[in-house]
């Protein structure tokens, strides 16, 4: 399974939703589509599961030495972002017509379904009515119907929205599960932190575009942050004293005795570990990196003030 | 897995959507009951009645009551008589108040029963006789007065068929059936696919499953049902036909006044029917996205309109109407059986008539996947009536 997307563009009357847009998906990888609400993310992911064509550009998806312009259905676990099941009926009754859509044999899918029902705490309501269930129990029920087939890529619109952090973290490990497996993960999501651990490689569009590209270590050396320390004194230090001394770094006062120092680049790291006596006996050093939450505000932020510029 | 394979588990989750197996076997198992009642009552294995005891205060010379009656004349006081039916030694007492022409009679019992009226209709007769008599007037001209004009139609058409009662209760059954099946596929298919819709099933299945096979899958599912409340109601129809016939009106069994010669191609025009229909109502129900505030609802009833027609074309099935619409697609299932129920068709154009049917039902089949696809993805908004034509006519789909 490889997923090629060739400068593709999708257009809504008036609104550009995706707009040339390039990147590609390997075997086995998990990837992360970032952005804020309307970045065209969704858009995107109905393009590749072919619910919409792209208006200009190519997507192409490898599959077993075939190409297609869409992931074909048999290999493909969607959850959707306008989520839903049959309430009226069970849980059981619901993953079971979605396993038989989907080919897999009754005795296969029982096996699968007793096993992730198990996986998520729900084996004992297997017979409930979906509608019995909270909204989160609900989506555990639906990611469950999107692997029952194994497929070879699994695309997931928002998988942790409305999930407690204790499911999250099941659903991060369900979602380790299918990566060991050799399922490529495709997952658009809000939650960082989540994505952070899970992600081998993410894309975080904007207004339709791509913003950043690649391995959280690519996106820390894109966005262009630098390396911070977090220094902790052993007595009370002075931002602005420090600040005027080390003219080269980028200064914050944490705390009484703790300071952050930023540098723009890491060589420069040892001129500034060679100043630090300077500000007084040092109790300890920790590395302070930008988060993925604090790379994505940050790369929004900065796009939209060079779309506000260039509109200006 | 295969497109036919798809296409029966839809089917099969959208007809057991709304099965219910325990409604179905209570159901089933009263009319069971009904019909072995029946079976029981015209054997007389559950009720063998009694003769009725009647007392008459006059001599009723020639009266021979039937069976169900035992009749005998004493001559005691009005209030006696009435003493021996309050205490139920007798079931009723026949008071005549004159012998003279009008008699006026009295018949007291202890409540109403149906065989009361058998009395009345029996003693009737025997006045009526009883009249003639005494004004000298034979049994000929009897029942001259009573049917002074025998009226009798003679069709030159030599299609229609001579039981006319016969041909116009099975038209009429027919159409009535074909309604039930239009009223249930429009009642079903609306509910389960607004329900779809507001439960945002659609994209998953479409990740699974084309939206052809889906709305084949749909449509089957949806005509299944429709012929399985067809089939209950020609049932129930029938046990009600033979309650009234065995056990009110205490007949033989006799099924005679249908026609079931047309059965066969009824069956196949129901099913080509309601494939259209269903097929036509799964396109406009996609398109609804608030049943509550849809004006779109309305439309879903335009597969009535050949039914309706039918029922007020049907007094002139040779009609040049009626030979149009028995042969126009979108007409035809309605129209051709119940001109076959009518007058006698000849095989070619019935098999004309379901040619034309079935390209119908292709071709709006066709156009309604297209309106399917495109309606069941739109939340939010409903599209007008020229979009969804453009959808229909749209050669990609």
């Amino acid at each position: 399974m490889h997923i090629k997307v060739d400068n593709i563009s999708k257009h809504y009357k008036e609104v550009t939703a995706v707009n040339g847009l390039s990147f590609e998906v390997q075997q086995g990888e998990v990837f992360a589509l970032l952005g804020p609400n309307g970045a065209g993310k969704s858009s995107l992911v109905r393009m590749l599961v072919g619910f919409t064509q792209a208006d200009e550009g190519k997507i192409t998806i490898t599959v077993n030495g075939e190409q297609y312009t869409s992931i074909p259905a048999s290999e493909l676990g969607y959850l959707p972002e306008d989520r839903g099941l049959y309430l009226e009926k069970s849980l059981d009754q619901n993953l079971k017509y979605f396993a038989t859509l989907r080919g897999v044999d009754k005795k296969t899918a029982k096996e699968r379904i007793d096993y992730w029902l198990e996986r998520f705490d729900l084996l004992e309501r297997k017979d409930d009515q979906l509608k019995s269930l909270s909204k989160g129990n609900q989506q555990k029920v639906q990611l469950i119907s999107a692997v029952l087939h194994k497929p070879q890529l699994v695309l997931l619109d928002e998988p942790f929205s409305g999930l407690d952090p204790v499911n999250q973290e099941k659903v991060v490990s369900f979602l380790k599960e299918l990566k060991a497996q050799n399922m490529t993960v495709i997952l658009s999501a809000h939650q960082m932190s989540m994505v952070e651990k899970l992600a081998d490689r993410m894309l975080l569009m904007n207004h339709g575009q791509s913003v950043l590209y690649g391995t959280l270590a690519d996106i820390q050396s894109q966005v262009g942050v630098g390396s911070a320390l977090k220094v902790t004194f052993t007595h009370a230090v002075n931002g602005i004293e420090a600040s005027n001394k080390l003219t080269q770094f980028e200064v914050e006062q944490l705390n009484d005795t703790t300071l952050a120092i930023r540098a723009e680049r890491a060589d420069q790291l040892n001129q500034l570990l060679a100043h630090l006596p300077e500000l007084g006996d040092i109790a300890f050093i920790d590395s302070q990196r930008m988060d993925l939450h604090q790379l994505y505000l940050h790369a929004i932020e900065a796009d939209q003030a060079v779309q506000k510029g260039e509109a200006a | 897995m295969s497109r036919l394979n798809q296409t029966l588990t839809v089917a099969k989750w959208e007809f057991m959507q709304f099965f219910k197996w325990k409604q179905e076997l209570i159901g089933k198992s009263i009319m069971l009951l009904v019909a072995l009642g029946m079976y029981l009552w015209h054997n007389q294995v559950l009720y063998q009645p009694e003769p009725q005891q009647i007392v008459s205060n006059i001599e009723l010379q020639g009266l021979q009551l039937d069976d169900d009656f035992v009749l005998r004349t004493e001559s005691k006081s009005n209030d006696a008589l009435i003493a021996e039916v309050k205490a139920g030694n007798i079931d009723g007492a026949l008071i005549f108040a004159s012998q003279a022409l009008p008699q006026k009679v009295t018949l007291y019992s202890q409540g109403k029963m149906s065989w009361q009226n058998d009395l009345q209709v029996q003693l009737n007769d025997y006045a009526r006789s009883n009249a003639a008599a005494s004004l000298n007037l034979g049994p000929t001209q009897l029942a001259l007065l009573e049917q002074p004009l025998q009226f009798e139609t003679n069709y030159l058409d030599e299609a229609v068929k001579d039981a006319m009662q016969q041909s116009s209760i099975t038209a009429n059954g027919l159409l009535f059936l074909m309604a039930i099946g239009v009223f249930m596929t429009f009642g079903q298919v609306f509910v389960a696919i607004t329900g779809e819709k507001q439960q945002r099933v659609t994209e998953q299945l479409y990740s699974c499953i084309d939206a052809k096979t889906w709305i084949e899958g749909k449509i089957i599912g949806q005509m299944l049902h429709a012929v399985k409340a067809m089939t209950t109601t020609a049932i129930t129809a029938l046990l009600g036909f033979a309650f009234v016939q065995v056990i009110l009106k205490g007949r033989a069994l006799d099924f005679s006044i249908f026609d079931f010669t047309v059965l066969p191609w009824f069956i196949v025009f129901v099913l080509v029917g309601i494939y259209m229909c269903t097929a036509f109502i799964a396109a406009i129900a996609a398109a609804i996205d608030d049943p509550n505030h849809s004006g779109k609802s309305a439309f879903m009833m335009i597969p009535l309109i050949p039914i309706v027609a039918g029922f007020m074309m049907m007094d002139s099935p040779s009609s040049l109407a009626v030979t149009v619409l028995s042969y126009f697609p979108l007409t035809a299932f309605v129209f051709m059986p119940m001109k076959m129920a009518l007058i006698d068709v000849a095989f070619w154009q019935v098999a004309i008539a379901f040619i034309s049917s079935l390209l119908g039902c292709i071709v709006i089949r066709n156009m309604a996947a297209r309106m399917f696809k495109m309606g069941m993805t739109m939340y939010g908004k409903e599209p007008d009536f020229k979009t969804m034509m453009k959808w229909a006519i749209a050669v990609k789909s």
